[in-house]
């Protein structure tokens, strides 16, 4: 019985594990509102950026940004300096980049922001770029 | 800018010195906007990311930033044509006088960027004079060249260079009268002013050379001269509306910017100072303007915006002459001062609807000879705009087009130091009250 009931709690741990390692690893990991999020994309990224594949204005579309390669957009000019960053647009990548000036992040970009100083409107943000794919 | 109303009361006093005294009835142009389809192409932005109403001219921040940038943005996918159209069509309903209907303007503008410094905006404008008769004029034009991303004392700088034909029309701020279309009616305004008599719009041209410093605070100085006339009138406009010739002639704006990204704010100072011979041979007069303005927007998620603007510009003037009056010992003031306001609230719903509201006056030192009648030249305004602008929105059918349905009630409390009988009218002749001067106009614009 007390075996069983150490089966029972081990296979219990595991799964639990395994949901909170994809939980870590998803695009949900900061447990934003992606209402919330669409928000601030309209009144900090939306001049610049369309959620919209293949819309391209100032700056790329974001449109399956998560998981994207940077400076990967189509049809989009980059700068080198984002096409030589090597780096892939993971939910962290995206939290360190947006949380501070872009040209601190990344110098030589073309990208004039200043950063989102709200932790609540960066996760906001975050999920809601996760959700546009 | 000629409309219906502007040309209906269009007159040049025969004697001199009541040149302040009569001159021109409202600019009615706030709806020939300068929201240019040929940027939206070249940014792939929406007319909504620069203009809160999707059609103009009120520019959001981001479309101030554009303006600076001395109009050279782009989304890198190669050149596009730089040019663009504009098509009015207009019902006029006067309060008193025979309501119209017409095609009141066609525009052609060439607007773009040259290269990642070179960038502008000329409008050439087909105004219909009436009888479907067209005048063509070279309406506002910008030039610029830009050095962007520089840094001074380790923080970002901008600096440019703007080859103009209108005071305060390079504005990137978007609330002095010249970069609004929306100056007071006024029979004796100021040269910062389009709607004053003689103005100095599209008949001068100069250049200023304009800064900003860490994103917030803008600077800008610059001179400008007159056209010779004949080059005024090759351009489309009346020579009568000659600004004079024009010497030490020096503009100056200085303001602060500030971008919330949810709200913007701004205050600043405006300066213009002159001198000018009208007519041309005749002797020199000073004019020297200074005004200051405070702006405000609250953007949020652009769902529900609201833009409130006030302008306050004041013009000393030392006359050239002090000419006498029709009864002996009147004789005019040798100095005197004008004073044009106004405060406008826009708000825009989703970026499509909208309502704007302005009052706007015009008022002057009293001297009986100069303003006739009266010696007063205090004029008073309120409009009301409600449009709608369908397309221009980064989810409408078209970005890079548009389409604007406007009504708009002009009504005037005063006009010429009056609310009744306004020029004058001696007994027994017709009169002209000041709310006959009101009218309701519809406005249809489709640009591409």
């Amino acid at each position: 019985m007390s075996q069983r009931f150490l089966e029972h709690g081990l296979r219990g741990s595991a799964i639990a594990g395994l949901l909170i390692g994809w939980m870590l690893a998803s695009p949900m990991v900061r447990a934003g509102d992606a209402s919330a999020g669409a928000d601030v994309f309209k009144s900090e990224c939306a001049e610049c950026h369309s959620p919209k594949q293949g819309k391209n204005k100032k700056g790329p579309s974001l449109f399956d940004i998560v998981g994207r390669p940077a400076g990967t957009a189509p049809n989009y000019k980059y700068t080198d300096a984002l096409t030589q960053g090597k780096w892939t647009w993971t939910t962290d990548k995206l939290h360190w980049y947006l949380s501070q000036p872009a040209r601190k992040a990344n110098p030589g970009t073309r990208m004039k922001y200043d950063g989102l100083d709200d932790p609540k409107q960066l996760d906001d943000l975050i999920t809601y770029l996760g959700t546009l794919h | 800018m000629q409309t219906f109303l502007h040309r209906r009361a269009l007159c040049r006093p025969r004697k001199l010195h009541l040149w302040y005294g009569l001159a021109a009835l409202p600019l009615i142009a706030a709806q020939t906007a300068h929201a240019v389809p040929a940027y939206a192409r070249q940014t792939g932005s929406a007319c909504a990311d620069c203009h809160a109403g999707a059609y103009g001219p009120a520019l959001t921040p981001y479309g101030m930033r554009f303006k600076m940038n001395g109009y050279t943005d782009t989304d890198g996918q190669g050149t596009k044509i730089p040019a663009a159209i504009q098509i009015n069509g207009t019902r006029t309903v006067p309060a008193k006088g025979q309501s119209s209907n017409q095609l009141s303007e066609a525009d052609i503008y060439l607007a773009g960027r040259v290269s990642d410094h070179v960038g502008g905006f000329v409008k050439v404008a087909d105004y219909n004079t009436g009888n479907n008769k067209f005048n063509t004029q070279l309406s506002d034009v910008d030039l610029r060249f830009v050095a962007k991303d520089l840094k001074l004392a380790d923080k970002e700088a901008l600096i440019g260079v703007s080859f103009n034909n209108n005071p305060g029309f390079d504005d990137p701020v978007d609330a002095l009268p010249a970069a609004t279309l929306n100056g007071p009616p006024t029979v004796s305004g100021t040269l910062l002013n389009p709607s004053s008599s003689n103005t100095l719009a599209h008949r001068v041209y100069g250049a200023s050379l304009y800064a900003l410093y860490d994103k917030n605070w803008y600077g800008e100085l610059g001179t400008y001269n007159s056209l010779p006339t004949s080059m005024q009138n090759n351009l489309g406009y009346r020579i009568s509306g000659d600004p004079g010739k024009l010497s030490d002639t020096v503009y100056a704006r200085f303001a602060y910017l500030r971008d919330f990204k949810r709200q913007f704010v701004s205050a600043g100072l405006v300066g213009l100072t002159t001198k000018r011979q009208l007519p041309r041979s005749g002797p020199s007069e000073s004019l020297t303007d200074l005004g200051y303005d405070v702006t405000y927007q609250y953007l949020g998620n652009h769902e529900n915006i609201v833009q409130l603007a006030y302008v306050n510009i004041m013009e000393r003037r030392r006359y050239a002459t002090t000419p006498f009056g029709p009864i002996p010992g009147l004789v005019a003031l040798p100095r005197g001062v004008v004073h044009d306001q106004s405060l406008t609230a826009t708000y825009v719903f989703k970026q499509s609807y909208g309502v704007t509201i302005s009052h706007m006056v015009s008022t002057g030192t009293h001297d009986i000879v100069r303003y006739v009648p009266y010696g007063e030249p205090d004029t008073s305004s309120n409009s009301l705009t409600v449009f709608w602008t369908p397309f221009g929105k980064d989810d409408s059918f078209t970005t890079i087009a548009n389409l604007r349905l406007a009504v708009e009630w002009f009504h005037f409390n005063k006009f010429n130091g009056s609310s009744d009988n306004v020029f004058g009218a001696p007994p027994g002749a017709p009169m002209t009250n000041a709310r006959d001067l009101n009218a309701f106009v519809i406005f249809a614009s489709v640009a591409f």
